[in-house]
């Protein structure tokens, strides 16, 4: 079932081409679905926290009900949770992790529950403790972002992925930027730059799966 | 200089490690999900896969996902390292440093 060509190498330079050439297809075959989920998460928090800044951002000429900026967060949060885990399961399909890989993962898995439950109570801490509200809708946002971008930054040391590293420094940016000015504003600066670093690498990494350019995996 | 090695220095081989070596340690790959990134047909890919198993450099684990037979592969420590061993020989070859 072989052919010649498959047996015969070629000189060390064509080799060691054909060995990078080789690496770099399957880190872009496996990594095709990867830009639908950045893009997802792009437009939840373009609309998501733009919807929840409309509440207040444009008054009083216009104030979108809080009730319904709420739904359309969550209900975008939930879709994007949901399309992440079928193309993620998707992506991963065929492969079978190591003890220790599924270690790495469950142990990542919950340090993302524990961070986001603990900004949870913390917040609700300092709100019991008089926190005003302008300001808890600063402290909410920026660290749920902060702690992402932080998230983001691990697994790329976990896993030696450079664009979840880029991503998460720049979502990391894009938190103390936010952090920086008052209610309302961390919900623009949040939808319009967290969303587009979202959008951004979800073109980058689109391109790089179609072959344009090279990106270092690790 | 040493020959390089033979098992890996044919191009279906090289490419087949050269995918398999992406994983990390430890994981594996289905069959059917390796010759869809590879882009081999069947009774090539396992022709060359049993000269590497033959080797030593490739683990095959043989499963059932419900009555499905499944078949997994991944490089082992040996095939790992002759790999790696593979590709500095190349480099320096070529004038790098391995």
């Amino acid at each position: 079932m072989t052919s010649a060509s498959d047996d015969a190498p070629l000189d060390p330079a064509g080799m060691l081409e054909l060995l990078e050439r080789q690496q770099s297809d399957v880190h872009r075959r496996t990594a095709k679905l990867i830009p639908w989920i950045l893009f997802a998460w792009g437009v939840t928090w373009l609309v998501g926290y733009g919807a929840l800044w409309l509440v207040d951002g444009l008054g009083p000429a216009f104030s979108l009900p809080l009730g319904v900026a709420v739904a359309v967060f969550v209900g975008l949060m939930a879709v994007s949770v949901a399309l992440s885990a079928v193309l993620g399961g998707l992506s991963g399909r065929g492969m079978k992790a190591s003890k220790q890989s599924n270690f790495t993962g469950a142990v990542f898995g919950c340090t993302c529950s524990v961070a986001f439950l603990a900004i949870y109570v913390v917040g609700a801490q300092l709100s019991a403790l008089g926190m005003p509200a302008e300001v808890a809708n600063v402290y909410f946002p920026v660290m749920y972002t902060l702690i992402i971008g932080i998230l983001y930054l691990v697994a790329g040391a976990i896993w030696r992925a450079v664009p979840s590293v880029v991503l998460g420094g720049l979502l990391a940016a894009v938190a103390l930027a936010a952090g920086f000015s008052a209610y309302p504003t961390p919900y623009l600066v949040i939808a319009v730059a967290g969303g587009g670093v979202f959008l951004a690498g979800g073109l980058v990494i689109a391109l790089w799966v179609r072959g344009r350019f090279g990106i270092p995996q690790r | 200089m040493s020959e390089l090695d033979p098992v890996i220095h044919a191009q279906a081989r090289l490419r087949i490690t050269s995918a398999l070596a992406t994983l990390d340690l430890g994981d594996s790959i289905a069959f059917p999900r390796l010759q869809e990134l590879l882009d081999m047909t069947a009774g090539n890919l396992s022709t060359h896969l049993r000269k590497l198993e033959d080797a030593g450099y490739v683990d095959v684990a043989k499963t059932h996902q419900g009555r499905t037979p499944v078949t997994y592969l991944a490089l082992s420590k040996r095939g790992r390292r002759a790999f790696e061993d593979y590709m500095d020989q190349l480099r320096s070859l070529l004038g790098g440093t391995a």
